[in-house]
């Protein structure tokens, strides 16, 4: 049952997306961590720039997302730039259509 | 809150500066100031002031609210301090150009509009410099140093305005007298090469890493960057001075002010080049490709003052090298990276509050690229055409690169206007339920 709430918290989050790479964070690999407990979600993320304004949006986006899944009653969402976050996070379909060269 | 937050101002202050850079157009396709009339008449004055600081240093003050707390990850000092500083800035911007009007006959003898300006001018760069500059304090390391060297560079342009605008009214005595008579280089040079030059080196350092997601560029190496520009500006204030207290002329400073420029320009190419090589996004977005032909406006700006030098024509030719330095440089990469400020601002301000709720556009549907490419090209081309018939001496040449750059100016700004009407994005996401269209020149936060 928490790993079928974890999935649908992870679907709910694909609503968000980064404005400047325009895709999801879920496909972006912006989330690190997910956790479930007795309604309560923990999520762990990233953003590309610290102190960008689009970082305190992606945030509070992530916390409505996960706030709007059945089930779930509260949502914290701790945002962290350890370790940073680099393109090769990125689902490997994603990647190549975003531009990004496989090595990076 | 992580960092920042929306500057309620910034765009109230890009509308003004457009407002000052339409007038200097205008100015320039009337054929008022250089090069129908000398580089120091009160005309050029007019022009030159309309430019340097309503244009160039009013859109860098908007863009620097904005940004010195992304660069910082803190917030502004204090948000309520941007509009009083607009309001002073223009208030005494128009005092200004007013006192040059009438220094040229224009307008009726009213002299004291100039250091009335000068006080006005000094009290809103003032505020400026103080809110942004506690600001950057909190973490000045990389890019937050190089905008406090630009913003020391602004007091001293300032102070040197200042005391300018005193002598020509006839209130700053024999001292004041002596360094208008001389120190007329020093307050361009610390203008345009410190304050405008160092400050756009830095942010664009964080923009350019930013938006092509590369590495931060090495602090040793941008630190060498801005060693040797804050080298060229602190002799230029210094050496200057001094200079002119001792009546020794001002070439050896010039000269010594000269290399570290070159050598901090050099540097700054160095470390731009490695940026866009070690970008992760592979491709340019439009506001990146019309970047690099700012940069190579600046390169070219080098190399031909190298060249005028080599040829003891740069006296003469001052004209077209400031020129080329102000508009190819700084108002190209300002008029670039304006558009895609704009654009990512407003798609903040809109669907930064729905983001998780509703479905929402990307940046890029804000734009439309296709469309704005031409203007820009128009703009580019004008200036280097426009600068081409500075050097060859053909002023009725040169309104019509003024005109034509006009042309790419109102086709940016029309493109910037749709940007922040939302006119290009598609109907479905344009206007998701929660989400506010936002105010032409203001943020609504």
């Amino acid at each position: 049952m928490t790993d079928q709430l974890v999935e649908r918290v992870r679907d709910a989050l694909r609503a968000v997306i980064d404005p400047e790479l325009g895709e999801n964070i879920v496909d972006l690999g912006f989330v690190y961590d997910i956790a479930v407990a007795g309604g309560a979600a923990r999520i762990t993320m990233t953003a590309t720039t610290p102190g960008c304004p689009a970082t305190f949006f992606l945030k509070e986006g992530t916390q409505a997302a996960a706030s709007a899944v059945p089930g779930i009653v509260s949502a914290d969402v701790t945002m962290t730039f350890e370790p940073p976050w680099t393109p090769s996070m990125i689902e490997p379909a994603v990647r190549a259509s975003l531009g990004f060269a496989a090595v990076n | 809150m992580i960092g920042a937050s929306i500057s309620r101002w910034t765009m109230s202050y890009f509308a003004m500066a457009l407002a000052w850079l339409f007038l200097a157009l205008s100015l320039m396709m009337a054929g008022v100031g250089y090069p129908f009339a000398e580089v120091a008449s009160p005309d050029t004055l007019v022009l030159v002031h309309a430019v340097g600081i309503g244009w160039l240093s009013i859109a860098m003050c908007g863009a620097l609210f904005q940004f010195v707390p992304v660069l910082v990850a803190k917030p502004l000092f204090s948000e309520k301090w941007a509009l009083p500083a607009l309001v002073l800035l223009t208030a005494g911007l128009v005092s200004l150009i007013g006192g040059f009007l009438s220094l040229g006959g224009r307008l009726p003898p009213s002299l004291w509009l100039l250091p009335l300006g000068a006080i006005l001018l000094v009290a809103g760069f003032g505020l400026v410099v103080v809110d942004l500059g506690l600001t950057a304090w909190l973490r000045p390391a990389g890019p937050a140093r190089f905008v406090l060297a630009g913003l020391a560079s602004l007091c001293a342009t300032a102070a040197f305005g200042a005391v300018f605008a005193f002598a020509l009214a006839g209130w700053a005595g024999s001292a004041g007298n002596a360094l208008l008579a001389a120190g007329i280089p020093l307050h361009a040079i610390a203008g345009l090469g410190g304050w405008l030059t160092l400050t756009a080196m830095g942010v664009s350092y964080r923009l350019l890493s930013m938006f092509m997601l590369s590495p931060d560029v090495d602090e040793r190496q941008s630190r060498m960057t801005l060693g040797a520009g804050a080298l060229a500006i602190g002799m230029t204030v210094a050496g200057g001075i001094l200079a002119i207290g001792l009546a020794s002329g001002l070439s050896v400073v010039l000269s010594i002010v000269a290399v570290f420029g070159l050598a901090s320009a050099a540097l700054y190419g160095r470390d731009i080049a490695g940026i866009f090589r070690a970008r992760k996004r592979r491709q340019l977005e439009l506001n990146m490709r019309m970047a690099t032909l700012s940069f190579a406006s600046l390169a070219a700006t080098a190399l031909l003052g190298i060249a005028l030098v080599v040829t003891d024509g740069f006296a003469a030719h001052i004209g077209p090298f400031a020129f080329l330095a102000v508009f190819g440089w700084l108002s190209g990469l300002v008029l670039a990276k304006l558009y895609k400020i704009v654009a990512f601002l407003t798609w903040l301000e809109t669907y930064g509050p729905v983001m998780g709720r509703a479905p929402t556009p990307r940046v890029q549907d804000l734009v439309a690229e296709g469309r704005a490419t031409k203007w820009f090209v128009i703009y580019y081309v004008a200036v280097w055409a426009g600068t081409l018939t500075l050097l060859v001496g053909e002023p009725y040449a040169f309104r019509m690169a003024a005109a034509a750059m006009t042309v790419g100016v109102v086709g940016i700004v029309r493109e910037v206007i749709r940007t922040r009407r939302l006119a290009d994005v598609a109907s479905p996401v344009r206007l998701p339920g929660g989400a506010i269209a936002p105010h032409l020149l203001f943020a609504r936060n």
